[in-house]
């Protein structure tokens, strides 16, 4: 039971880092479409919605520094509150960085056609990201109560 | 949750007029569309090909019958696997089907017996129940058909193509609803483009020649005889 404990520690450890970037990808790659296509139509400002697709990558930074937070030798004390922190904070930075990416991918295609509504059209991906930056913050808070941390 | 298989594609086409009237040419060049188009899983492509030849009407031979339409509409409906596309080629369908009852009962003709092959869809048998309504007891839910009616009756056949047009264009600006970046919105973008083209090349030459080359397909070698 121990050792399954010990696991689930290391898995919670790895997972938010790991589960951010599953989410980051995603959503890069999902806004990062939306960018080519917009590329394809318009004759200029290609910068600014390379810029709004790589908005979606700020949730793998969050894990990592997530991760090194969590990081202690883990025992069966601590596993499952590594494993509960981990994994929780992982699966929103996951979502956040999926949807993100799709709110981004509207906001390029709206951006596109509208050039003037470009700085608005941002603002449903900066909520999202602001959220994310909730789960974030509140792992780190949470993660100083963990037994074994230095 | 919407699908997002055609992001590139979407975000590569330029976006529609809100209003359809106010626009005079198609956003975007059909040739450069069917590049773009290209991007579509064959299957998609094959699928919007037979929407369009089917809804389009320059896309048909002015000679076709009643008959050869509806069979054309159930063979495409057959093959139509996506339920809302099915949806969308089965109102355009049951629109033209009023709007040929409207002209058949301008045209002095009868309701057509039981046999006859002359709409589709789920209203014809309703329709024929009810020739002689003004608008086929069918007004609450098409509140466009007095209108349509009385246009047609007023020979207005102008105001007439506005309003059947305009009642395409914002239905399929209606159901197109969360769809953004899947196949379906791929499909109403092309059928909106070929509602603008159709008024772009709109012009009282093109309408007088396509009438009356409708006449001489009608009449047949009959119009020789009286020349």
């Amino acid at each position: 039971m121990n050792e399954f404990v010990v696991a689930l520690g290391w898995t919670g450890m790895y997972g938010a880092m790991a589960l951010g970037a599953i989410g980051s990808i995603i959503g890069c790659a999902i806004a990062g479409q939306a960018a080519i296509g917009a590329m394809l139509e318009t004759e200029g400002g290609y910068g600014r919605f390379i810029g709004i697709s790589v908005m979606p990558s700020s949730q793998v930074i969050y894990g990592i520094v997530v991760m090194f937070t969590l990081q202690r030798n883990v025992t069966p004390e601590n596993g499952g509150a590594l494993f509960g922190i981990g994994i929780m904070a992982g699966l929103a930075l996951l979502y956040s960085a999926v949807l993100q990416g799709k709110t981004c991918a509207s906001a390029i295609n709206a951006a596109k056609a509208k050039p003037e509504i470009f700085g608005l059209s941002l603002a449903p991906a900066a909520i999202v990201e602001g959220f994310a930056v909730f789960a974030f913050v509140f792992a780190l808070v949470i993660a100083g109560g963990i037994p074994g941390g230095q | 949750m919407m699908g997002e298989q055609y992001l590139t594609l979407i975000a590569s086409l330029p976006p529609h007029m809100p209003k359809l009237f106010k626009t005079r040419q198609t956003p975007i060049s059909r040739l450069k569309l069917d590049e773009r188009l290209q991007m579509l899983e064959p299957e998609h492509r094959q699928e919007l090909a037979l929407i369009e030849n089917l809804v389009h009407w320059n896309r048909m031979a002015i000679d076709t019958s009643d008959l050869e339409m509806i069979k054309r509409g159930r063979a495409v409906e057959q093959q139509l696997q996506n339920a809302f596309i099915k949806e969308i080629v089965q109102w355009r369908l049951e629109e033209r089907t009023i709007v040929a009852a409207l002209r058949r009962r301008r045209l002095g003709i009868n309701v057509p017996p039981p046999v006859t092959h002359w709409g589709y869809g789920r209203w014809l048998r309703y329709i024929e129940a009810h020739w002689m309504e003004p608008a086929f007891a069918l007004e609450y839910i098409f509140p466009w058909i007095p209108e349509a009616a009385q246009l047609l009756q007023d020979n207005n056949y102008l105001a007439l193509e506005r309003l059947l047009l305009s009642l395409v264009w914002d239905h399929y600006g209606r159901v197109v609803g969360d769809h953004y970046f899947d196949f379906e919105a791929v499909v109403v973008y092309v059928l909106r483009w070929d509602v603008i083209d159709r008024w772009s090349r709109y012009n009282k030459q093109r309408a007088e020649q396509r009438f009356n080359d409708m006449l001489d397909s009608a009449l047949g070698g009959y119009a020789s005889l009286f020349a």
